[in-house]
């Protein structure tokens, strides 16, 4: 058995509104290993987005555990192993966790080059030539170094996709998270998109991907996790989940998506 | 049966044209310096609204540490003082008339409590009057423009927040350096016609003596009992303040959105 070195562990998450009454996630067990490329699927309503964003904590779960680089991030201080109180600096962790949204929420007020070197010099203090000529590199992997000094509105949505991805790189991040990245897209967008992804992936990047795409689920996920209900139904290999699905809400989600 | 205007009544306030000139200047200054206090007030009230200072937060913690759902803990736990006397002056000076309050500055604080020196500047303004008519209404405006900065503050989409949050920039830098730089361009349009309001709004202070415009119709009225045309030059002097700033904000309001890169 190839050994296994667990990023995130999630035990029993749960994420209630009005003391139980919804339950966005009832108690999803899920552990994320280091490159891999970990692929959430599931009907709208499922708990996938609210799963992803309770990763780093954007949803406050309301029960379970999140045990990210050996602390439990859901705590909001924890015993160290002298019995001293500590603060759980959510701060640090995000910087940890790079995220892509469906909206991709650039800062419009910004460059594209000002929005992927604010976080870098402004949180980890990296000194500005530095970020920039690093910004710089990153730029020309997707393609748009020439964009450098455009501002988000005179991009389009796949360009604005690629700069958000990048822009959490610049962070130098463990695992990006990325929630539904292509479905504001033009379909003809969809692609440029899925090729940097695709590209982080072969790198070697963790990635937990929220996505409608079950191409790039089937081709690029090495792990498929299948949520309906706020519950964690099934989980497998592409190959598993496609070919021979289990559960019926599954058999039932893929026929119509497939 | 008398006319509603008669010319020739103009001609006899002409003398006191200086008093409506004077006026003029208590105005622009009470209004000038109005917006000033209400601008800083403002930020400090909002500041403290959004604040997340919560001193009784360990009070929703449970044992190993992670945030309980329910309970009375949770409940103190989520107090956040600051905010609560925010809200609270904010609610209060919104929902009582400033000639109320004007009063109760003017009489009560600086009558009873405080005294004020009595001198006067410019030749003209005296500052035990000026002065309580500038805190009455900077307290009053601070209250309102908190509200507008608030406002201005939520309509930036909350996905900007989730962006630099998620890049690890903490709560006060998302503030610094996404959140304001866009609020304040929604914002800005919108002190600027409380200034406008004020200048309207500070006729009110007349009832303690403030030099301002409507106090130059009192006076005129007291010496020639003529009430009509002083309170027509009064109106139009107003009208001319107002209009043409009003006018200048929608300019640069314009102006501004053509710059909007969103």
């Amino acid at each position: 058995m190839e050994t296994r070195d667990k990023i995130i562990q999630v035990t029993d998450l749960e994420k209630h509104y009005n003391f139980g009454a919804i339950k966005a996630l009832d108690g999803v067990t899920a552990e994320i290993d280091k490159g891999d490329v970990v692929v959430v699927i599931g009907p709208s309503g499922s708990g996938k987005s609210t799963f992803l964003r309770s990763l780093n904590l954007l949803e406050e779960p309301t029960g379970g555990a999140i045990i990210f680089d050996g602390v439990d991030i859901t705590k909001k201080k924890y015993k160290d192993e002298n019995g001293k109180w500590v603060k759980v600096n959510m701060d640090l962790h995000r910087q940890k966790m790079g995220m892509v949204f469906q909206h991709f929420n650039l800062f419009p007020h910004k460059t594209i080059m000002e929005n992927m070197i604010l976080a870098p010099v402004k949180v980890k203090k990296v000194p500005e030539e530095e970020a920039k000529k690093k910004a710089l590199e990153l730029l020309k992997r997707v393609g748009l170094e020439d964009r450098a000094d455009a501002y988000p509105i005179q991009l389009s949505g796949g360009q604005k996709q690629r700069i958000a991805i990048v822009r959490a790189l610049m962070m130098e991040p463990e695992v990006m998270l990325f929630d539904e990245p292509t479905s504001a897209l033009d379909p003809e967008m969809v692609g440029e998109v899925l090729d940097v992804m695709k590209q982080l992936a072969d790198e070697g990047m963790t990635m937990v991907v929220v996505t409608h795409e079950m191409g790039f689920a089937r081709e690029v996920g090495n792990r498929v996790l299948f949520m309906a209900d706020g519950k964690l139904l099934e989980q497998g290999t592409p190959e598993d989940i496609f070919e021979k699905p289990q559960h019926p809400r599954l058999q039932e989600f893929l026929s119509k998506v497939l | 049966m008398n006319n509603f205007v008669q010319i020739e009544n103009f001609g006899r306030i002409a003398p006191y044209a200086e008093l409506f000139v004077q006026g003029i200047i208590v105005t622009v200054m009470l209004s000038v310096c109005t917006v000033a206090i209400g601008f800083v007030l403002a930020i400090i009230l909002s500041a403290m609204r959004m604040s997340n200072f919560c001193p009784f937060a360990f009070l929703g913690l449970d044992k190993e540490g992670h945030q309980r759902e329910r309970g009375l803990g949770v409940a103190i736990g989520k107090f956040n003082p600051l905010a609560f006397l925010a809200t609270a002056y904010v609610e209060i000076l919104r929902s009582t008339p400033v000639i109320v309050q004007v009063a109760i500055i003017y009489y009560g604080v600086f009558g009873a409590l405080f005294e004020l020196p009595s001198f006067t500047f410019f030749g003209f303004i005296k500052f035990d009057r000026f002065f309580p008519g500038v805190v009455a209404l900077g307290m009053n405006s601070g209250a309102y423009l908190c509200e507008i900065m608030r406002s201005g503050i939520q309509s930036i989409d909350g996905g900007q927040t989730e962006a630099a949050r998620s890049l690890g920039m903490s709560w006060f830098q998302n503030m610094k350096y996404i959140i304001m730089p866009q609020a304040i361009k929604n914002i800005l349009p919108a002190i600027a016609n409380e200034f406008v309001v004020i200048i309207k709004e500070s006729a009110i202070t007349y009832t303690i003596g403030v030099q301002d415009i409507m106090s130059a119709v009192n006076a005129v009225r007291g010496a020639t009992f003529i009430i009509i045309e002083p309170l027509l030059v009064a109106t139009a002097i107003y009208f001319c303040l107002c209009f043409p700033t009003s006018k200048l904000i929608a300019h640069f309001e314009r102006r501004m959105s053509r710059g909007d890169k969103r």
